[in-house]
């Protein structure tokens, strides 16, 4: 697949230029205001309740699901048909609730036409209590009646998994199994068909068998690290065929169950600080009897391949300089940070190693100057550009489950807008709040937006941010301080010349 | 040119705003010097809580600052002391945690949001600036000499005897305690000498502070009235010292009672004895003052004896009859070793297995003192020279002082404000009679001299003097040699100091730290993997078992519930830790599982050369567990049969099937060539054949050994012993194998 969602040809703007707080007004699908809101804007179409409406045929559907990361990657490039009278700009894909809880960083684009954009996926609530839960995706323009059109359909699944066999010894390799369907997931009639698993090794030790159809006699075909199921000639909508495919995954399967990311900007100290706060947990294969150091240290020696955490590498933005890491009970002496003109990359080791079913929370910080994110504008606005998420980068992925990406900027700043490249439907929230710290008096615009599922591969995804900052919000800090330092010494000049005494005279 | 800029100077010198703003700048010097010194392990480390006992203050803190101060008041800590619990709200001093709750609200209503473990951190530095201060103040009652107090300040800002316990991240209840201390004899001082009940109530203000704040105000509790006692006995009875004492006793009594943890301890307990006996002393004599000026002089003999004796026998008779009948409680076990050093030793194991319990070794005295600890014997014959009722102070001070540093290290800490004040008095004398009245002229100098010497001479209404020459210094050379030799003294005072805080009192104890071969510092974390691994790890409720030092520090940094901890308030349930650490898996195994234990913690350092581990403290669990339980844990029996304590293939059975010996040295072997493991602190190779551990699992060892978590087997699932399991285990593997490998033969015949 050469289309992976990191592509930047299609941006995926959001444009602000009204007040932010009525921008985004998405939430997590359970909030109450939200469905309100949806219910509203679904009135027309209020009876439409469980199925879509039969509109759409998927002459051509290819299904790639690689489960290279500890994530599951699935794209599903397919060539829609308008098999209905008048066009049509809505086409859903069906998953069960528990993939949509799951489910991320979901983008559209017409392969043919780049330019053809945006087009806007989002889960539809029918029914919330329904298994079955709906992703609507809006097509730029209606699609006529018998037209084609070709959709790539990029998303993420996390929490995919299951290790198999669930505990395993400190040395043992891990395999992890992975249940999906062999025909894509789709409310319509589907007349051709294929579905390709990517692995990350050729060690696949046991698939799901199918009987096979025209010239091939058994499904799946195995090339080196790939399983095709498929062709498969036409299937009704909803056409399920359950499929377990387990792969030896001797790498961490790390999962951020919760990501804060803190981002401050400060004018007067020309500085841009970062911090971020990790709950990792590992996913994989518990330890089937307790952890062994003897085993462990030796192990080092002849065999580094292992499943457990022993690394996390952040690669940051050239620039970045005084990196700390911590834990709950203080400093992590075990970290290497190298800054040049070239990298900053900080290399962190967790206090233990971490085995599947550990929890290991921590957090690192940074500083940058200014003038590496911060521009100012001829308008005189400034303008600031940092990456959404900047998490490890390891060649196993890392998952993150939630995030929380706050941007604090200077006191006094306003007029505050924002956009973003990361897919609109994997950010939850967006709201701008106060954040009251050193010597503030008004506090602190804060920037807050809550994301879920998100993965590593969004890491280089840009975050904007623009503000104007006159210059009576700069100088209100020193003449705070300023004046309230004189309040205090007039008061004890005025306390110091009261005579309590009584006149010795 | 430069002439007249000299004169300028001197003249803006003289000047009394001048002085006191030089002063100023002077204290505020001192107290960065202060803070600065203390600062060694935040540079070279990071900021973070020392040893032991700060991990529960800072405990303590947090959840003060979590939950507001009713609820710090009324807490019932379930996760210490499992499963008896700590009643910590009425078991604490709170002074410490309360002061830290404070600043940290009003640095946030400041809009300043410090975190509260760098205030905690720092809190011990910051009161140092504090105690110079206060050393300063305490000083300038004692002398007319304005560089005395100074000194003084200079000297309690810096004196290792004083920093080894206020060092950034000691987060101490001494860290504020000593600041009190001194504080509380100015303002005493302060009222005895003007007869002032404000300044005697201030006294009793702060002196309720140090009871809120440390258990060493005992020391104030008895220095007081051992100070009066002196005064009057020495016929200086005042109504000075009525007002002063009286309002400090009365008030600081109520002040003291309102802490939880004092309660009705002062008017119960042998320690305080001495100020309520003085306080009814002080009053009889305040009535005999009455007696005296309405009757003949005669009469008042006859009657002040009988008075006297009488008053004395009652008291006395009632002291002792309220001791025995259980009403006064005695003396407690600390102060009984703080008479006889070696009572602790053969009645209360508990209170001599802590270091710091331990009587001074001589040496101790200059390491933190330097040469403070010769100035202060002239510092007091100085006091003694003047003797006004101040000096009469310092005098008892320094005399008690000595005594308490002497027979326990910790007490170390009372002495050293008293010997800064004695030595500052000593160097400022000297320094004023060698430094003085130096000009280019020395025609000059010889007048004014001459003229000082006669008005020493005047103020002096002694007679022998009158017909001998002037009294002054006369030769440069004297003069030079002698500044010369005390600037030296100074200089060298500075560098020992520094020498000593940061090579002794910086070390966080949490983290060790280590040269690598390339000279760079290597950080040995063990403790915080261990903890951390704990804590992130197991379940929220998991108990662990370890030796008491370490529970705080569980209870800090792992957040785990701990049997038994550093409170160390019931000697018993240490006991049975002990007990079940020194006795055999067999006897170990019911009592883990009747306290629930879960996990068991032991540090050992036979890989690294970390020579605190439990091994070495293996003999005080043994002694306590025989306090307990004589006839099932015994001292001898861990030695070999000529006396020697060993962990080698000498070691005694007792010793060998001892939970901790085998927890300590299970698996180590593994890690070396089969029959060379070697322990690396007590220098031996170890037996070719390990331990075996039938009742513990190995759950967790840190990276160089230091930490090793045990967990304790659940109950066999086919109800056998834990022993005849694992035998079972290794006996059925064996047995396969010989299966496997004896070829099957076939009888022929």
């Amino acid at each position: 697949m050469s289309e992976s969602p990191c592509d930047h040809d299609s941006p995926m703007w959001t444009p602000c230029n009204e007040d932010v707080n009525s921008l985004l007004c998405r939430s997590f699908p359970g909030d109450a205001s939200y469905r309100e809101l949806r219910e509203e804007h679904l009135a027309p179409e209020a009876p439409v309740h469980i199925h879509a409406p039969q509109v759409f045929k998927n002459a051509n559907l290819v299904h790639v699901i690689s489960v290279e990361k500890n994530y599951v990657k699935e794209s599903i490039n397919v060539v829609i048909e308008n098999i209905d009278k008048a066009a049509q700009d809505e086409y859903f894909i069906p998953f069960t609730a528990d993939q949509v809880s799951r489910l991320g960083g979901v983008e559209v684009k017409d392969r043919k036409d780049a330019t053809a954009g945006p087009f806007t996926a989002e889960v539809a609530e029918f029914d919330p209590t329904s298994d079955t839960q709906y992703l609507r995706i809006q097509l730029p323009t209606p699609l006529k009646s018998g037209a084609q059109q070709t959709l790539g359909i990029n998303y993420y699944l996390l929490k995919a998994y299951k290790p198999l066999p669930a505990a395993i010894a400190q040395d043992e390799p891990q395999f992890l199994a992975y249940s999906f369907s062999a025909y894509a997931p789709s409310v319509y009639t589907t007349s051709k068909q294929k579905t390709e698993v990517k692995f990350p090794s050729t060690s696949i030790p046991d698939y799901t068998k199918l009987p096979g159809s025209g010239d091939i006699k058994e499904f799946p075909q195995k090339q080196g690290s790939k399983l095709t199921y498929g062709p498969f000639d036409e299937k009704p909508a909803g056409a399920v065929e359950p499929v377990e495919v387990r792969f030896e995954f001797t790498k961490p399967v790390t999962h951020i169950s919760l990501l804060e990311r803190d981002i401050e900007v400060s004018h007067w100290g020309g500085n841009v600080a970062f911090e971020e706060r990790y709950t990792l947990y590992h996913r994989g294969a518990n330890l089937s009897a307790l952890f062994n150091r003897v085993k462990w240290s030796q192990s080092q020696y002849y065999n580094p391949n292992t499943y457990a955490i022993k690394e996390l590498k952040f690669p940051l933005k050239v620039g970045s300089a005084d990196a700390y890491y911590t834990d709950v009970i203080g400093n992590v002496s075990t970290s290497r940070f190298r800054s040049n003109k070239r990298e900053a990359l900080l290399e962190i080791k967790p206090r233990y190693p971490i085995f599947g079913g550990w929890k290991y929370p921590f957090t690192i910080g940074w500083n940058s100057d200014a003038k590496n994110f911060l521009r100012k504008l001829s308008g005189g606005g400034y303008v600031l550009n940092v990456p959404f998420l900047e998490g490890p980068k390891q060649v196993e992925g890392v998952e993150y489950e939630q995030a929380l990406i706050r941007v604090v900027l200077p006191e006094g700043a306003e007029n505050v807008k924002y956009y973003t490249t990361i897919p609109p439907s994997s950010i939850s929230e967006v709201e701008v709040q106060t954040h009251k710290t050193f010597l503030d008096t008004i506090g602190r615009p804060a920037i807050v937006f809550k994301a879920r599922n998100l993965v590593d591969d969004f890491r280089d995804r840009e975050l904007v941010v623009t503000y104007d900052y006159p210059l009576s919000a700069t100088l209100r800090k020193p003449l705070i301080v300023f004046a309230s330092m004189m309040a205090l010494f007039v008061s004890a000049w005025a306390l110091g010349s009261v005579d309590l005494k009584f006149s010795s005279k | 040119m430069s002439a007249n800029s000299l004169q300028v100077l001197a003249a803006a010198g003289k000047g009394e705003s001048t002085r006191t703003a030089l002063r100023v700048i002077i204290l505020c010097l001192i107290a960065a010097a202060a803070v600065s010194s203390r600062l060694f392990s935040v540079i070279r480390f990071e900021s973070i809580i020392h040893e032991f006992d700060p991990w529960f203050n800072f405990r303590a803190t947090k959840y003060l600052v979590a939950n507001g101060f009713y609820k710090f008041w009324d807490w019932f800590d379930d996760r210490t002391w499992h499963p008896l619990g700590r009643v910590t709200g009425g078991t604490l001093y709170p002074g410490l945690m309360v002061t830290s709750g404070v600043i940290y609200h009003a640095l946030r209503a400041l809009t300043i949001p410090v975190d509260i473990r760098n205030i905690c951190v720092l809190l011990a530095p910051a009161f140092s600036g504090l105690t110079a201060f206060a050393a300063y103040l305490l000083t300038n009652e004692m002398t007319t000499s304005n560089s005395a107090g100074l000194l003084a300040a200079a000297f309690m800002g810096i004196a290792p005897g004083y920093i080894s316990r206020s060092v950034a991240g000691s987060y101490d209840n001494e860290a504020i305690a000593i600041f009190l201390l001194v504080f509380t004899f100015y303002l005493w001082i302060k009222a005895l000498k003007l007869g002032s009940m404000l300044w005697g109530a201030l006294c009793a203000l702060f002196y309720g502070y140090m009871v809120a704040s440390w258990g060493g105000y005992a020391f104030i509790t008895c220095l007081l009235p051992l100070h009066a006692l002196v005064l009057i006995c020495m016929g200086r009875y005042s109504t000075r010292l009525y007002v002063a004492y009286c309002t400090w006793y009365a008030l600081g009594t109520l002040a003291s009672m309102q802490i939880p943890f004092v309660g009705f301890l002062p008017v119960k307990t042998s320690e305080h004895m001495p100020a309520l006996g003085l306080f009814g002393f002080l009053q009889l004599l305040a009535f005999l003052d009455y007696v005296r000026s309405a009757l003949p002089s005669r009469q008042y003999q006859t009657f002040l004896w009988l008075f006297a004796g009488g008053t004395f026998g009652l008291g006395l008779a009632g002291l002792v009859i309220a001791t025995s009948a259980g009403i006064i409680a005695p003396w407690g076990g600390r102060f009984y070793s703080l008479w006889d050093t070696s009572y602790a030793k053969i009645h209360i194991p508990i209170i001599a297995s802590v270091s710091e319990h331990q009587p001074t070794a001589w040496p101790a005295f200059f390491f933190d003192l330097n040469f403070l600890i010769w100035l202060f014997p002239a510092g007091v014959y100085l006091c003694f020279q003047q003797l006004a009722d101040e000096h009469v102070f310092i005098v008892v001070y320094a005399l008690f002082g000595s005594y308490f540093a002497g027979v326990m290290v910790r007490l170390m800490l009372t002495l050293t404000p008293v010997v800064c004040v004695a030595a500052a008095i000593a160097i400022s004398t000297v320094l004023d009679t060698y430094l003085d009245a130096r000009s280019p002229d020395p025609e000059n100098a010889k007048a004014e001299e001459a003229v000082e010497g006669a008005t020493k001479k005047a103020s002096k209404s002694g007679l022998k003097s009158t017909t001998k020459p002037l009294v002054g210094i006369y030769s440069y050379v004297s003069k030079g040699v002698v500044v010369t030799a005390m600037t030296l003294y100074l200089l060298l005072f500075v560098l020992h100091c520094t020498w000593v805080t940061s090579n002794a009192y910086s070390s966080p104890s949490v983290v060790l730290a280590s040269k690598l071969a390339d000279g760079s510092q290597h950080i040995i974390d063990d403790y915080r993997e261990a903890y951390q691994w704990l804590r992130q790890n197991t379940k929220d409720d998991a108990k662990i078992m370890s030796w008491w030092d370490y529970g705080y520090q569980i209870g800090g940094m792992a957040d785990r519930p701990t049997l038994v901890d550093n409170n160390t308030w019931n000697n018993t349930h240490i006991a049975t830790v002990g007990k079940a650490m020194s006795s055999s898996e067999e006897v170990s195994y019911p009592i883990m599982r009747q306290h629930e234990v879960d996990y068991v913690l032991v540090v050992f350092g036979a890989l690294l050369g970390y020579s605190g581990d439990d091994i070495n403290k293996f003999l005080w669990m043994v002694r306590i567990a025989e306090g307990i339980w004589p006839d099932e844990v015994k001292e001898r029996e861990f030695f070999t049969p000529r006396g020697e304590y060993r962990v080698d293939d000498q070691a005694s059975e007792t010793m060998k099937n001892s939970l901790m010996y085998k927890m300590s040295y299970y698996n180590y072997n593994s890690l070396f060539p089969p029959g060379q493991a070697q322990d690396r602190v007590r220098q031996v190779r170890l037996p070719e054949v390990g331990p075996t551990l039938n009742v513990l699992d190995e759950a967790f060892t840190s990276e160089n050994w230091i930490i090793r978590i045990y967990k304790v087997k659940d109950l066999d699932n086919l109800g056998r012993d834990h022993a005849s399991a694992a035998a079972f285990d290794r006996g059925l593997k064996k047995k396969r194998a010989a299966k496997k490998r004896a070829p099957r033969v076939l009888r022929v015949e």
